[in-house]
């Protein structure tokens, strides 16, 4: 008799494992993000950054590469921001062209966050849940190796990668992706544990679902308001760690740019009344920033309403 | 309480050791050695520099005579680059720098971080409360390689009260923007972390209790409310440790103070290994003693961690 049920069960865990995220709950969500007026403002500056650095080089009359030679070494005299020269931010000491430069560096810097971000949550989520719900004793191995791979200077080591491995961009995202996921897998598994013993996680095992279909199908979906608050929180974790290594002249390769390096140049060069070469790219960074972090605590608000 | 120190020290050995056999075993897969250069070196000449540094051993040999001489005497071998200096004297040199500024940084850090996340979580709501939110996010996106060009515009091009760099052993004119670039991100992280820790804090039954027992609300603060409150700061601080050990790099740099992180990047530019190395390792001790007295500190004061 069991036996010729088998069809309508495993129909019935496919209905089961196919019921939506609750959309209540989402709405919900984007409702209470509308509200929150520095999120909402903060959302439509981070686009706009976004934007331009994609429309903004059709309007460039130089490009990031190309010297002007007048301005060349004399960047204080002629490099200053101007329309008429073309060179909407000012130059660089070496006669390039600022404007297409910080586009540049935006394009770089905001890929590397977005994208070490996303390898950072997706290993540290699975990690997470993995860990998390396993429980026992694989639990605590995997935990103990992020307590382990925790307390080790990353920024020292990621140095260390790329001395060894030899500076790229590749180094760098697989760099700070491996080295920052540890946090995320640790707020991961917490909620997991919490998820684990709920009822529609034991429905699932109870109709037969794997433990790795039951830990993407189940539990990550559930897990993505949380993962969703701290990736947004991670992304400008990552654009400073890169940018520090730009900084140490240890990151992205010339003429290729970033703000790190943009920083770092036009910090090197205040001396000389060229404050503009610092000003541009420090401001795109740091509004860039607050607005990762205005919309991370937004999203939090909106996510995880007993967090207030 | 011995038991959870003995578990603790337990992970500590261990993770010690795999970051000096990976940090090695980078080193040793890294293209190009410590001797190639411009001008190829003859064979023979080579292959005596080689024996001299035991480089023509084995890997996992010169890793057992490495780590023997760091445990046993505490050497860190010779400066590949530097013929005349040993690794020690460069992190001897470095060190006490880095330990000084690192240290007043931390003090700032702490003694200022905290009390402004109290202040902010007792006036919620006021200008105060915004005052220091605002002061913390502001702090969070002007990280150091930020704050330190600023700083020096500010007071060395514009105002010409502070040195823009060097050390002069130590005097307070030179410490104190090193020390005010390293400390503000961490500052405000503690801050943040102190205020939302306490607002959960002063929201509890028991502080209600308190209150409506009329207790004096000094008391209630001092024996009540900041114990509780201070356990995730206490958890924060081995990562902010390990940040401001990162952030000497930077400002070891920027201000010209000679600590061990401009050792460190020079020898990451000259690929000289045994420096790099050395200097890793003892970070590496230092991060791990940190967070493991952090840690012992935490089960001190949370009854609730059984161990």
């Amino acid at each position: 008799m069991i036996v010729g049920k088998k069809g309508k069960i495993k129909k019935m865990a496919e209905n089961l494992s196919e019921s939506g995220a609750g959309r209540s709950l989402w709405k919900d969500a984007r409702m209470r993000f509308m509200q929150n007026k520095a999120a909402t403002i903060s959302l439509f500056i981070l686009l706009s950054i976004v934007l331009f650095s994609f429309i903004g080089p059709y309007f460039a009359v130089w490009s990031y590469e190309q010297i002007d030679w007048n301005a060349m070494g004399s960047a204080a005299r002629v490099g200053m921001p101007s329309i008429e020269s073309g060179h909407f931010f000012g130059t660089d000491d070496l006669g390039r062209d600022l404007y297409s430069r910080v586009i540049q560096g935006t394009q770089i810097s905001l890929m590397v966050g977005v994208l070490g971000a996303t390898v950072a949550v997706i290993v540290g989520t699975l990690y997470g849940a993995t860990s998390g719900y396993l429980g026992g004793r694989t639990d605590q191995i995997m935990m103990r190796i992020v307590d382990i791979l925790m307390s080790i200077p990353y920024m020292f080591v990621l140095i260390l990668l790329l001395v060894v491995f030899g500076r790229s961009i590749g180094m760098l995202f697989i760099g700070i992706g491996l080295l920052s996921w540890l946090d995320m897998s640790r707020i991961v598994r917490g909620q997991t544990l919490n998820l684990k013993n709920k009822e529609f996680i034991e429905a699932a095992r109870v109709t037969g679902v794997s433990d790795f279909k039951i830990i993407t199908r189940h539990i990550v979906p559930n897990l993505l308001g949380i993962v969703a608050v701290y990736a947004t929180l991670l992304v400008p974790g990552i654009i400073l760690a890169e940018s520090f290594i730009s900084f140490l002249g240890l990151g992205v390769q010339e003429p290729s740019t970033s703000w790190g390096a943009l920083i770092k140049e036009g910090a090197g060069t205040i001396s000389y009344d060229t404050e503009w070469q610092l000003l541009f790219p420090l401001a795109f960074f740091v509004v860039s920033l607050f607005c990762f972090y205005f919309i991370g605590d937004g999203l939090r608000d909106a996510l995880d309403p007993k967090e207030r | 309480m011995i038991n959870y120190i003995i578990k603790r020290i337990g992970i500590a050995i261990p993770t010690l050791l795999i970051l000096i056999a990976v940090s090695f075993y980078l080193m040793h897969a890294a293209p190009g050695g410590p001797f190639t250069s411009e001008r190829p070196l003859p064979a023979q000449v080579l292959a005596n520099i080689e024996a001299k540094y035991g480089l023509d051993q084995p890997i996992w040999r010169q890793m057992i005579n490495y780590l023997w001489g760091v445990i046993t005497e505490f050497d860190f071998g010779p400066s590949y680059k530097y013929h005349d200096r040993t690794v020690n004297e460069i992190i001897g040199h470095g060190f006490p720098i880095t330990l000084k500024y690192g240290f007043w940084s931390f003090i700032v850090a702490v003694g200022v971080g905290i009390p402004l996340g109290a202040i902010a979580a007792i006036r919620k709501n006021t200008w105060i409360d915004y005052l220091a939110v605002g002061v913390s996010i502001g702090a969070q996106v002007l990280p150091n390689f930020v704050m330190a060009p600023l700083l020096i515009i500010v007071f060395t091009l514009w105002l010409d009260w502070l040195p823009g760099g060097g050390w002069n052993g130590g005097a307070w004119q030179y410490l104190v923007m090193p020390v005010i670039a390293l400390s503000t991100s961490y500052m405000a992280s503690i801050a943040r972390i102190t205020r939302s820790s306490m607002l959960e804090v002063l929201n509890t039954n028991y502080i209600r209790t308190a209150r409506s027992k009329g207790l004096p609300t000094k008391v209630i603060f001092f024996r009540h409310v900041l114990k509780p409150s201070l356990l995730p700061v206490i958890s924060y601080l081995g990562p902010a440790f390990v940040g401001l050990i990162t952030g000497s790099v930077l400002i070891d740099i920027y201000f010209s103070t000679g600590g061990m992180g401009y050792f460190f990047v020079n020898a990451a530019f000259n690929r000289d290994y045994s420096v790099m190395m050395g200097i890793t390792i003892v970070v590496g001790s230092l991060t791990i003693l940190f967070s493991l007295i952090a840690d012992l500190l935490y089960a001190w004061i949370d009854p609730k961690i059984r161990y």
